[in-house]
Formats: C-alpha cells, sequence, structure tokens
C-alpha cells in the first residue's frame, strides 16, 4: 500500500476549490434571485451539480484503488466503446443548444463526446508508447495517431459540436510533439491557429505572425523545406481567412466573428453576449458586488451563466479577486500536473497526464478568453466550475487517473 | 529511445509550464484590464442595464356639466401581456381555456409577440374584462412570462352622447410626438372636440420612475438609488357649460333626423347643448381602437364625424331677415313705417317669388310673415345706393361670415360676401344686382352655420351685445383652484335698442301669427323667432328655425337646423319649442308637439305655410 504522503494532494486541492467555487457560481446563477426568471428544472441545476461533485468524490477515491495499468490494458476498448456510443449518439441523441450530443437511456445518459476524451487520450498514448520502436518521427506512426484523434473529431463535428471538436484537435500537436515531434515542427503544426486569430483581428497581423513564426522555426530547426513550407502556409492561412470572411462563410457565422470584433455592430443580437459577459465581470470592479448580488447575473442579463459564462458570475460577485483565485487554481492545477508528470517513469503515464493537462488547459483558456472577449465565443465549458454532468464527471475522472498514476508511480513503470 | 529524452522531456514540461503559465498570465491580465482599468466604464453599463427610466402617464382630467355632474372620467381597462422568452407554449391551451379563446388565435398573437420581440413584453390581448383579467390573476403562477397591464380609457358615465362636443382620444402619432416633447408614441392624446382643444389642460404631465429591470425589460421594482423620479401631475377638470340632461334631451329629440342644434345662453355665450345628428358612439373610440367601427363612421354616407352644428355651411334663408331689418334701419333705407305692397313677388329684371300673403307690409309684419318682397327692394337699395360693402361689414359684426372663436375643432366660418369676395368668386364685373338681391332673403351666396345663426339671434336677444360662444366655464386645477375661462360682452356700437325693439317684435308676432303658430305658440312661454328654408339643389330644402325665449328677457337661444326638412315650420320648430318648454319649465308640456317630433320624417310639403 502506499504512503498517503506520496500523494499529489496540491492536485486535489486546486480541484476542491475549484470545484466548490463552481457550485458557489452555480448557486447563484440558478438559487439566487435570478431563480424567479428560470424555469424549475434550470433552478434545479444546483442539487444535479452537487450530486454529480458526491459521485465524483466517490469515483476520485474509488480509482485510487485500481491499478494504473488497468487504464492502459482499457485503453482500447475503452476507445471501441466511446466511438460506437458517439455513433449512436449520432443517430438516436438528444440535440441541446443546435447539437446532438447526449446520448441516454431513461434518466441516465450524457455527452459522449466528453466520456470520449478521456477514451482518446488513453488510446493514443497506448498506441504511441506501446512498443519501443514507434516513434512520431516515422510519419506513418504519426499519421496512425492522428487518425485516432481525427475519427472522434470527426463524429463530434458531425454532432455538430465545433467547441469540443477543437479540443479534440488541439490534443494533435500536444501528444505529436511530447511523443518526440521536433520543436521546429511542433510550432509550425500551431502557427495556423495563431495566424487564424490574428488574421480575423486584422490581417497585416496576421501576416506578421506568419513571418514571425517562420523566422522563429527557421532559428530552432534549420530546414529549408520547413521554413519554406511554413511561410506558404502561413501566407495561405492569412488568404484563406480573408477569403472566409468575405466568401464563403454563411452571414450568421459572420456574425458571431463581428460579434467578437466589434461587438457593439449589434448590441442586441450577435453582439449581447459579449457585450453582457464583459459588462459582467468589468462591473464587479476588484471585491465585486457580492454574493447574489450581481445585476448581470441576478436579472438574467447575462446568457448561460451557469454553463458557458460562469466565469462571469465569479467575475462579477467577487471582483477581481474572485477571478484570479480561478487563475490561480488553474495554475496550481496545471503546473502541479506537468510536474508530475516528469517524475513519471512510464511513458503512457507521461502522456496521458500531459495530455490531460492540456486539455484542461485548452477549455479554460478558451471558455475564459471567450468570458473576457480575448477570443470569439465558443461554447465550451469551464472545468469544474460550469455546470454539466458529464464534463464534470469526465474531468474528474481524467484527473483521477492522473492521481492514480502519479499515487502509483514506482509499482508502474516499464521495468517491472 | 526513453532515456535518451530525459532532457527533452524536462525541456518539453518547462516549455509547456511557461506557455500554460503565460497565457494564464494573458488572461489575468485582461481580467485586470476589465476589472480594475476599465471598472468605472462597465460598472455604468451595468447601472444602465439594470435600471429604466419609465413615464408615468397622469390620469386625465375629468369634465363636468354645469350642474357639476361628472359626464367623462376614467375607467381601468385591463390587458394580457405576454413575454415571449419566459412563456412555455405548452400552456396555450390552459391560456386559451382561461381568455375563452380558441387556440389558434392565441398562439397566432404570441407568434406576433415573438417575431416583434423575443424578450420584450408584448400586449397579447387589450380591454379585456374584469372577470377574465382576474382569472388570469388567479392563475399567473402556472403561466410564466404571462403579464398584467391596467390603463385607462374614458368612460361616459352619462346618458348623453355628446360625441361632437366631447370628442374622441387617439393614439399619438409621428406628427403629434414631434410636435412636443410631452407627447410619446402611444400616448392618448385629443383628436377631436374638446378633448383635442383643451387637451394640454386635461393631459397633466408627465411623471418620471425609476425602475430596476430585468434582462427582459420587466420591471422589478421602484429603483431606490441616487436618481429620483419625478411625481405626475394629475391633469386638470374641465367645467363645462353643457347642461347634460337638456343635451340628452335634443339628441333624442334628434334623433334619426339630420342637422344641427344649438342652445345658447345669449347673456354670455355660455352653449347649453349643442347637438350634430346623426351622432357617432364616443364609447365606442375609447379604449382599444375598434377598427371597423373607425371605418364604418369615416365611410358613412351620412357623415356621423361631420359636426353639423358648427361645420355646416348652408345659406341662412329667412332667419336672415331680422338683421336685413336691423342693417335697413341703421343704413337709413327704410324707417319701422316704410311700407311695400306685395303683389305676389319683386320684379327688377325678373320677377322675385313672394309667397306671403298679399298686401302691405312694414318691417314688423314684413318679418312676422316673411314678406320676401320687403327684403328684396331693401337689397336693392343697399345694392344700388353702393352700400353693398357696408352692409357685409355690419352682418360680420352679428357674427356672421368671420370666426366664431368657439373653443371646438373645425367650425367653419361661412361666407358673408363683399364687393372683392364676388370678383373673386364670379369674376371681375361678371356680377351684377341679380346676385345680390336674393342675398336679402338669406339665398344666393352667402352661407352660415347653425352656430352664427344662435349667435346672431342672441345679439339681437340681448339687445345688440357680440357675445363669444364657448362651452368651457372653468379649468379645476389639481390643487383645487379653479380659473375662469375670458368671456366676451361687447356692444354692437351701432345697435340701437328702437331696431332691436321692432325686430324682436316682428320675431314674436311670427310665432305668434306667422310661421310659428302651428307648433311653437303655446300659453306658457312668450317665445319670438324665425323660420328659415335653405335652398337644396340635391333635394328637399333644409330648413332652420331660430328662437329666443322669454321675450321679455331672454334665458336662452335655440337654433334648429335639419337637413332635408321641407318646411321648417313643422320640422325644425317644433323642435325649438320642445327644447325652450324643456329647458323654460323643466318638462315637456305639450305631448303632442313631442310626438309630433319623434315621429317626423322629411318630405316636402307635410305642412302648409310660409316662411
Amino acid at each position: 500500500m502506499q504512503n498517503p504522503r506520496d500523494f499529489n494532494w496540491p492536485i486535489l486541492f486546486s480541484w476542491l476549490m475549484l470545484t466548490v467555487m463552481g457550485l458557489i457560481a452555480i448557486y447563484s446563477a440558478t438559487q439566487g434571485p435570478v431563480s424567479q426568471f428560470l424555469p424549475t428544472y434550470i433552478q434545479a441545476n444546483f442539487y444535479k451539480q452537487l450530486g454529480f461533485v458526491v459521485l465524483a468524490i466517490l469515483i476520485m477515491i474509488g480509482v485510487q484503488f485500481t491499478s494504473p495499468r488497468t487504464f492502459l490494458q482499457l485503453s482500447y476498448p475503452l476507445y471501441a466503446i466511446g466511438i460506437v456510443l458517439m455513433v449512436l449518439t449520432l443517430f438516436f441523441g438528444k440535440e441541446i443548444n443546435g447539437a446532438r450530443s447526449w446520448f441516454g437511456i431513461g434518466p441516465f445518459g450524457g455527452q459522449s463526446s466528453e466520456f470520449m476524451k478521456i477514451a482518446t487520450i488513453l488510446a493514443v498514448a497506448n498506441y504511441l508508447t506501446s512498443r519501443r520502436n514507434i516513434s512520431v518521427e516515422n510519419i506513418r506512426y504519426a499519421f496512425f495517431s492522428v487518425c485516432i484523434i481525427l475519427l472522434p473529431t470527426t463524429l463530434v463535428i458531425l454532432q455538430n459540436d465545433f467547441g469540443t471538436a477543437i479540443i479534440f484537435l488541439a490534443l494533435i500537436p500536444v501528444m505529436l510533439f511530447w511523443s518526440g515531434l521536433p520543436y521546429g515542427v511542433s510550432l509550425f503544426i500551431i502557427s495556423p491557429a495563431l495566424i487564424l486569430y490574428l488574421t480575423v483581428l486584422n490581417w497585416q497581423f496576421g501576416l506578421a505572425a506568419a513571418v514571425i513564426m517562420t523566422a522563429l522555426i527557421f532559428f530552432i530547426q534549420r530546414r529549408a523545406w520547413l521554413t519554406v513550407t511554413s511561410l506558404v502556409t502561413g501566407i495561405l492561412t492569412v488568404i484563406g481567412v480573408q477569403l472566409a470572411l468575405t466568401e464563403i462563410l454563411k452571414p450568421h457565422q459572420i456574425a458571431r466573428i463581428t460579434a467578437f470584433t466589434n461587438p457593439a455592430y449589434d448590441p442586441t443580437g450577435a453582439g449581447w453576449n459579449v457585450i453582457q459577459a464583459k459588462t459582467a465581470i468589468g462591473s464587479g470592479g476588484l471585491m465585486g458586488k457580492g454574493f447574489l448580488e450581481g445585476t448581470q447575473t441576478q436579472l438574467r442579463f447575462l446568457p448561460e451563466s451557469y454553463t458557458d459564462f460562469v466565469y462571469c458570475v465569479i467575475g462579477e460577485e467577487f471582483g477581481f479577486i474572485g477571478a484570479v483565485l480561478v487563475i490561480v487554481g488553474f495554475i496550481i492545477l496545471l503546473t502541479r500536473l506537468l510536474s508530475s508528470a516528469g517524475n513519471h517513469k512510464h511513458p503512457f503515464a507521461q502522456l496521458v497526464t500531459v495530455s490531460v493537462a492540456a486539455v484542461f488547459f485548452i477549455h479554460f483558456f478558451i471558455n475564459v478568453g471567450s468570458a473576457t472577449a480575448l477570443l470569439p465565443v465558443i461554447g465550451i465549458p469551464l472545468p469544474f466550475i460550469s455546470y454539466g454532468g458529464s464534463a464534470f464527471l469526465t474531468n474528474t475522472l481524467m484527473l483521477a487517473i492522473c492521481l492514480n498514476m502519479d499515487f502509483h508511480k514506482r509499482e508502474f513503470s516499464i521495468y517491472r | 529511445m526513453y532515456k535518451s529524452q530525459g532532457n527533452r522531456t524536462r525541456t518539453s514540461i518547462r516549455s509547456l509550464q511557461v506557455i500554460m503559465v503565460g497565457l494564464c498570465l494573458v488572461v489575468l491580465g485582461r481580467v485586470f484590464y476589465l476589472q480594475i482599468v476599465q471598472y468605472e466604464t462597465y460598472a455604468s453599463l451595468g447601472e444602465e442595464n439594470s435600471i429604466r427610466q419609465e413615464f408615468v402617464t397622469p390620469s386625465r382630467g375629468l369634465i363636468y356639466d354645469r350642474n357639476g355632474v361628472l359626464i367623462v372620467d376614467n375607467e381601468p381597462i385591463f390587458s394580457i401581456t405576454v413575454t415571449p422568452t419566459n412563456f412555455d407554449r405548452e400552456k396555450i391551451p390552459l391560456l386559451a381555456d382561461l381568455l375563452d379563446m380558441p387556440d389558434s388565435l392565441i398562439r397566432e398573437r404570441v407568434d406576433e409577440a415573438q417575431r416583434y420581440s423575443w424578450y420584450r413584453t408584448s400586449p397579447l390581448l387589450t380591454d379585456v374584462d374584469f372577470e377574465t383579467f382576474s382569472r388570469i390573476q388567479e392563475n399567473i403562477w402556472q403561466l410564466p412570462g404571462i403579464g398584467q397591464q391596467t390603463e385607462s380609457k374614458r368612460h361616459y358615465p352619462t346618458e348623453m352622447s355628446a360625441s361632437h362636443i366631447l370628442g374622441y382620444l387617439r393614439e399619438a402619432d409621428r406628427d403629434d410626438y414631434e410636435s412636443s416633447p410631452e407627447i410619446r408614441l402611444g400616448d392618448k392624446i385629443g383628436k377631436s372636440g374638446l378633448e383635442l382643444i383643451y387637451d394640454d389642460t386635461l393631459r397633466g404631465k408627465l411623471g418620471i420612475e425609476f425602475h430596476k429591470v430585468n434582462a427582459y425589460g420587466q420591471s422589478l421594482e421602484l429603483y431606490d438609488g441616487e436618481r429620483s423620479g419625478q411625481n405626475p401631475t394629475q391633469g386638470n377638470n374641465i367645467i363645462t357649460t353643457i347642461d347634460s340632461e337638456l343635451q340628452a334631451f335634443v339628441e333624442k329629440l334628434m334623433k334619426g333626423k339630420s342637422g344641427g342644434v344649438v342652445v345658447m345662453n345669449p347673456k354670455n355665450g355660455e352653449i347649453l347643448a349643442l347637438v350634430s345628428s346623426p351622432e357617432y358612439d364616443v364609447n365606442r373610440l375609447a379604449g382599444r381602437l375598434d377598427r371597423d367601427y373607425w371605418v364604418d363612421i369615416n365611410t358613412d354616407s351620412t357623415r356621423p364625424l361631420y359636426n353639423r352644428a358648427i361645420s355646416s355651411r348652408q345659406p341662412p334663408g329667412s332667419t336672415f331677415k331680422p338683421l336685413m331689418g336691423i342693417i335697413g334701419l341703421h343704413l337709413g333705407l327704410i324707417t319701422p313705417e316704410t311700407i311695400v305692397h306685395n303683389s305676389g313677388g319683386y320684379r327688377r329684371g325678373r320677377l322675385y317669388r313672394d309667397i306671403a300673403p298679399l298686401g302691405d307690409y312694414d318691417l314688423e309684419s314684413a318679418i312676422a310673415h316673411s314678406s320676401n318682397t320687403y327684403f328684396y327692394s331693401l337689397m336693392d337699395r343697399v345694392a344700388t345706393q353702393g352700400d353693398f360693402d357696408r352692409w357685409s361689414k355690419l352682418v360680420k359684426d352679428f357674427g356672421l361670415g368671420v370666426p366664431s372663436d368657439i373653443d371646438l375643432p373645425s367650425a367653419n366660418q361661412g361666407i358673408i360676401p363683399d364687393s372683392a369676395f364676388m370678383d373673386r368668386y364670379f369674376g371681375k364685373r361678371r356680377w351684377g344686382l341679380g346676385d345680390l338681391i336674393n342675398l336679402g332673403i338669406g339665398q344666393g351666396v352667402i352661407s352660415v352655420s347653425p352656430l352664427q345663426v344662435a349667435q346672431m339671434t342672441s345679439s339681437i336677444a340681448n339687445g345688440g351685445y357680440r357675445i363669444t360662444p364657448h362651452l368651457v366655464n372653468s379649468v379645476q386645477t389639481s390643487d383645487g383652484s379653479v380659473h375662469f375661462q375670458p368671456t366676451s360682452f361687447e356692444k354692437i356700437e351701432w345697435v340701437k335698442p328702437e331696431y332691436l325693439y321692432i325686430i324682436k317684435n316682428g320675431m314674436r308676432r311670427a310665432v305668434q301669427e306667422g310661421s310659428g303658430r302651428g307648433y311653437v305658440k303655446n300659453n306658457l312661454i312668450d317665445i319670438a323667432g324665425k323660420t328659415g328654408t335653405a335652398q337644396n339643389p340635391h333635394g328637399y330644402s333644409h330648413g332652420w328655425f331660430t328662437s329666443f325665449a322669454p321675450f321679455d328677457d331672454p334665458e336662452i337661444v335655440v337654433t334648429v337646423f335639419i337637413e332635408n326638412a321641407g318646411w321648417a315650420s313643422s320640422s325644425a320648430a317644433p323642435v325649438a319649442a320642445m327644447i325652450m318648454e324643456k329647458y323654460l319649465t323643466g318638462e315637456v308640456q305639450r305631448q303632442w308637439v313631442y310626438r309630433h317630433v319623434m315621429s317626423w320624417e322629411p318630405s316636402e310639403d307635410n305642412s302648409r305655410g310660409t316662411d
């Protein structure tokens, strides 16, 4: 039996802190004075979330008693089950907010794509680390591992859930990078995302980013073909985005992007969410308006206050202090996870832990970025804080697996 | 491979940690910018969001009659509203059941509200009865998104209609709200009658309230922060000169007839009753706009919206003869003793017919028996002595052909010609004596309204004073003080009592022995009056009767004008007689006359006689 002192308490502590802050925010957004404007099924969300937290604690404890090898062994079957569930969801799922992502039998059910995140991470990690001679430097293996990720990504896009698709796609560079992809190539893979973001703001920024990224790649890895490819890709991205903005995208999609770059253009329509979210956070000030006192939240100006914009509730009612506390919680969680990955002896454990940290980070960055209008509004939840059973349980399970592997790191080694 | 990667692992972890923490700090910087740097901006934005300025419509002033009887007050109307985003469509059957309306209609209305706005509150049904309103109120807890509103509408508690006096309210349109900062789109403002003329007085002053609102614009509570509102000032009450009982009686008499009646106090111009028939129903124009009814009354060929009592333009006919007499005496063209012989007409280029009994007439008997010849010859002399323009001016001194200044909209000033007018009308030198002689008996290019005839009659009855006819006696402000409306009582300088003595006697004899002897003459009240016929090229002639009583000290002037009446002596005259009886004795004395009036049908020769 392991010594409890070896358990990674800081990670558990940060998890608990974020969860409690989430419960407080969800309580405020569903049970506060705002409840008079909410249908009862939304008011009930707080109690449901409370149930999920209890269930998550049981999972957290239970997982610690299993062997890390179990996850290794279960990775492929879980992946297969996940894919089947996603296909079933596609045909028999329930549509919520435009995305057909909820699959259930009777009262039990959830978002299969959430569960699929774990399965995909485990499967790719297993594939990339199962044999000594597999390395992503071999293009065939790299291609196959990308396919393992792209299959659920495609299904998620078919379910019309673009937010989750971004998470899956973001796994690709992280996992390949961790498995030995050269730094220059890794940078090359993520550079289009940065160029795209800046081009939406202003195409000159995008072009500048393309040049700077290319220069950076050249310095890291002096390879002519890579530098040229990077520059060409960068310029093509800028042109492509410009074309998409003016020619290809449909009006409602353009409206969403305009809402990001200039919310005042349509303040009661597409710009509404952005303006109300910024107003909620900004009006919180240093100390916040106080628990259950936020006018944006309690008078229902803030949309999706208990899910996608939950960060605004905290920002409004607990001010800069509350908002920073969330960021600090995530910084502790992420840095600790990455450190624990560095201590692992087993590459599977390393890759899983890094991927999980990456998934949490991308969720955090996109969600808070949307809420603070750093990014266009992309509807994905804030881990451990937003309301949502599937996401909360999945995220906790992922963290529990990481904690388990950290707890058992001595016995989980390729040398045994 | 893994061992060789120990270095790489450490570097990778470092770089990932740097990227993640770096981006976390970017987010933190953003939050710092929003919450600390931009705090002021967003704090005020947040406050603007949740506070709404609302106008509080003051309650509109009430209207009383001369005896303090409330004739116009306000009544609440109940509306059901819907906020589509909160509304649960599965509740439509329940709602339909409570409202006792078909599901499809409710669905249609909800759709309409939804098209307007998802978040704003729209009316679902306006002007529902109180019972339905309470039913919704009891069940409101199971109807999310459904709300209630109380507004007010005009209510008319008395029997009379008085539609042409009171007028109606309508929602202000663009022109209205652009003309005054006090008016907002959708406010109810006066569009006709006293409601229009005294709109500023009755409307009161808008109040301002600050409400705490939610994102749907629902008002939650009064805001109790720094900004303070302003209480509305209630509209002023107006006290009219109308006698509501008499008005109702006159309306009853005029039912089924087309025309106008003016009942006025000759001493001060107070209008006791003013009726234009047919009427329209002001009740149906209060509250929710009854579109069908509105189209109906606007397209009706009998033109119920047209105020015949003040807007009609008709030749005064023989009711003009007394004034002719006064002017003749003043101009020195006749004396009371001047005799004119009626031999069946007046011959001047052609024969101007006269159906009064043949014989000699002096001024008094010429009025009494309405001899045309007398006045043809008088007008002939006016014209040939070059006094036409002077004649026109003297006539206007009696209120004809000039604005009457009554406090009602769309009063007509009529036409009293002078040579400049005739030049315009016929063309220079295209008119002559033949066009003027007719004016002597109130025919030809001359038109007046019943109100003007009443005004002229008042000036005769009150001893030669010009008065301003008016409907409002005083305005009572919300603090209780009463402000009387200015009235005028101005001597017409050139009118001498001796002229009026003869004229009034002539009018008295017209009732005693002339056209009034059939229906007007009675033993109780000493009435003086004059009938008249306005020639109508399109059908039966229109009938006039103007009168005052009691003869010695006139308290009341009654002018009746009935379209297509045929002979005035059996149509207009008995109506006036009944009004006199009712007002001066308190009740109808001669039932047979009353029955005659009530069963009267227009026809050319339903009575014999002259005018």
